[in-house]
């Protein structure tokens, strides 16, 4: 709560200006806001609460509540059905981490799993959204259709089309044939794509990147438009050629763009599990168990076991490293912009 | 505000594109290698294009494929256009597996968090963009600071919260938890949209008598339609797809929505792909649909919330 001081503070310091966003016309009308003044403030402080009011509810019972309700659970033994928590301090957050066989080599293994996942995805996703970004922009006439093409995947983003691509990657699915039938068989998994412990998160890996690509292209694509273009003209006046001006020119200007996406992308791999639990539930033998599936499991999937201050300690932990990610972020983009 | 940049960059950068192509075909007319050169690489990049635009529908084709097959065709597998296309598939997993309750379940839940938070959130927009009021900075960020919140970490304590108030397993208690979700986005681009509107314009409503109701109602609003629109468009199609809290909330097949009555059929001992597709169609053709009719609304939408 650190914050709390700072917009009162700006709300004082702006009140004897008269509040800069006042218009102030000519000398009559002025006199006549100032007599008027202390009552609109009045009126305008209520209304503002008013609008804002079912929004704040929401949020103080849905937010707030939950949120605080959580953490104190994280620091209690319960199992949902006891009429009261056993506090156990910072025992959940010692078991997760290196004191508990049960759940600690579980959990370290599902990090490291995480871990790749974070690498992997949001680099892949700038990799392959921003020279689809750069080609698009250059064909002006399928622009419009090929967006909507590519927007495909996020628009069916769910549980639909994850059981499509379970369907497409059996052993006797489509990517398997497709492989044979171009003479690359022997890339061909028998197991399935998802049964093979080595297949198995690389395939996830690229089943998010697909999924994150479309939002990532469409903020590229933005950025690309808003370039004036002199600069480019001036690039290749001075004889950068095409490969020169994108790599020299364009991705420095946009590079607060790939900020923004690389951490949506980096917190997305860091809390989803959604894509996990539906068409792996971290099979085979635990290969594609990530942070979030975890934590899920220990909330939800595990009947009587008393392990729901477990799942919201490690919720938490997701939490912690969320914000790290976000603060480090937020320094890369001040340092570069 | 949100549709005034792409447009004039478009028409420049085309303009700038047919003016350089015009400026060193001059120069360069007897050149032929360098048009050829330009041709080809026009050829390359539409082949690129397309390539990636076949993995981007690749998942879909077979859904779509698989949903007019039978049980023997989709088990032998192998070709994508259907040898004997069926509608049986499509017809018999619509009737017997409930998925007209399913999808009247999904639009009521839908229907209820797009209009729940548009009335919620155009109403927080308009205090944060307009009126001025002791707290606003403070409240303002601490919705913001949702954001970085996980789902996870609320996702238990809400199921929690529901049981005891009796809200579990009723679709408002899917609602709310959604609205409220998708605070931080709708908020931003809410706000953002009424920031736009010229200031006069009220203060010339205001003098005239208009309450501050009557300002919103009838300047601001019509004026943000197309951020409306947005903020709806980006809210349906999430919640459409939702499956994590409703699986955990609802336990009454009765009640269940689409994605839901897709996860019973995949249950089954051996999935019958051909079922699991035509009902993964069933859940995605709505939001294709929607997405197609509404989706300049959402690039520029889009648009909007990367440069606020």
């Amino acid at each position: 709560m650190t914050t709390a001081p700072r917009p009162a503070l700006s709300a004082e310091t702006a009140a004897p200006g008269g509040g800069p966003r006042d218009p102030r016309p000519g000398a009559g009308p002025a006199a006549r806001a100032a007599r008027l003044r202390p009552r609109r403030r009045g009126y305008e402080a209520v209304s503002g609460w008013l609008f804002v009011a079912p929004a704040v509810v929401l949020f103080a019972v849905m937010g707030l509540y939950t949120v605080g309700y959580g953490f104190l659970l994280s620091f209690a033994q319960w199992n949902g059905f006891a009429a009261h928590w056993t506090w156990v301090g910072i025992q959940n957050y010692k078991d997760l981490l290196w004191a508990d066989p049960r759940y600690a080599p579980r959990v370290q293994h599902a990090a490291l799993h995480t871990l790749y996942v974070m690498l992997a995805v949001p680099a892949l996703t700038v990799l392959v959204s921003f020279p689809l970004a750069v080609l698009l922009n250059s064909a002006r006439r399928m622009q419009t259709l090929l967006r909507s093409v590519y927007f495909v995947p996020y628009v069916t983003s769910g549980i639909a089309v994850f059981f499509a691509w379970q369907y497409i990657l059996q052993p006797d699915g489509a990517i398997n044939t497709l492989l044979k039938s171009v003479g690359m068989g022997s890339l061909s998994q028998p197991q399935g794509w998802l049964g093979n412990p080595h297949t198995a998160l690389p395939t996830m890996i690229v089943v998010t990147v697909w999924g994150a690509v479309p939002v990532a292209m469409l903020m590229y694509l933005t950025g690309l438009q808003s370039i004036d273009r002199s600069v480019l003209e001036a690039a290749q006046l001075d004889g950068a050629g095409w490969w020169r001006t994108n790599f020299s020119v364009v991705w420095p200007l946009v590079r607060p763009i790939t900020a923004i996406v690389v951490l949506l992308n980096l917190r997305d791999s860091l809390q989803g599990f959604q894509t996990f639990l539906v068409m792996t539930n971290g099979g085979p033998g635990d290969h594609t168990n990530v942070l979030g599936l975890e934590a899920y499991r220990l909330a939800f999937l595990m009947d009587l076991d008393p392990t729901l201050g477990l799942a919201s300690a490690l919720g938490w932990l997701l939490f912690a490293a969320a914000l790290v990610i976000a603060l480090i972020n937020l320094r890369v983009l001040r340092s570069r912009t | 505000m949100t549709t005034i940049p792409l447009g004039p960059a478009d028409g420049a950068s085309a303009a700038g594109r047919t003016n350089g192509t015009a400026g060193s075909g001059g120069e360069s007319g007897s050149d032929g290698g360098r048009l050829a050169r330009r041709i080809s690489a026009k050829v390359v990049i539409a082949v690129l294009l397309t390539a990636y635009g076949l993995v981007s529908v690749y998942p879909f084709l077979w859904m779509v494929s698989a949903a007019f097959k039978n049980q023997i065709e989709v088990v032998r597998g192998g070709h994508l256009i259907p040898h004997q296309p069926t509608l049986h598939t499509l017809t018999s997993t619509w009737n017997q597996l409930h998925f007209f309750r399913y999808f009247v379940n999904s639009l009521e839940v839908t229907a209820m968090t797009v209009v729940l938070t548009l009335v919620v959130y155009a109403a927080a927009g308009y205090a944060f963009a307009v009126l001025d009021f002791p707290g606003r900075g403070l409240l303002q960020k601490l919705f913001i600071s949702l954001l970085f919140v996980p789902g996870i970490t609320v996702m238990l304590p809400i199921v929690l919260l529901e049981d005891k108030l009796h809200l579990l397993g009723s679709h408002i208690g899917l609602v709310l938890p959604f609205v409220n979700g998708g605070a931080p986005l709708s908020i931003l681009l809410m706000t953002g949209a009424f920031s736009a509107v010229p200031k006069e314009l009220r203060e010339s409503a205001r003098v005239d008598g208009a309450n501050e109701f009557h300002v919103f109602t009838r300047i601001y609003l019509p004026l943000s339609r197309p951020a409306l629109i947005t903020v709806g468009l980006l809210t349906a199609i999430p919640t459409w797809n939702e499956y994590l809290l409703t699986r955990v909330s609802l336990n009454n097949p009765g009640s269940y929505t689409l994605p839901l009555g897709l996860q019973t059929l995949s249950s089954e001992n051996v999935p019958h792909y051909n079922e699991m597709m035509a009902g993964a169609l069933i859940v995605v053709v709505p939001v294709v649909l929607l997405f197609l009719s509404l989706q300049r609304y959402f690039v520029n939408g889009l648009v909007g919330a990367v440069k606020g």
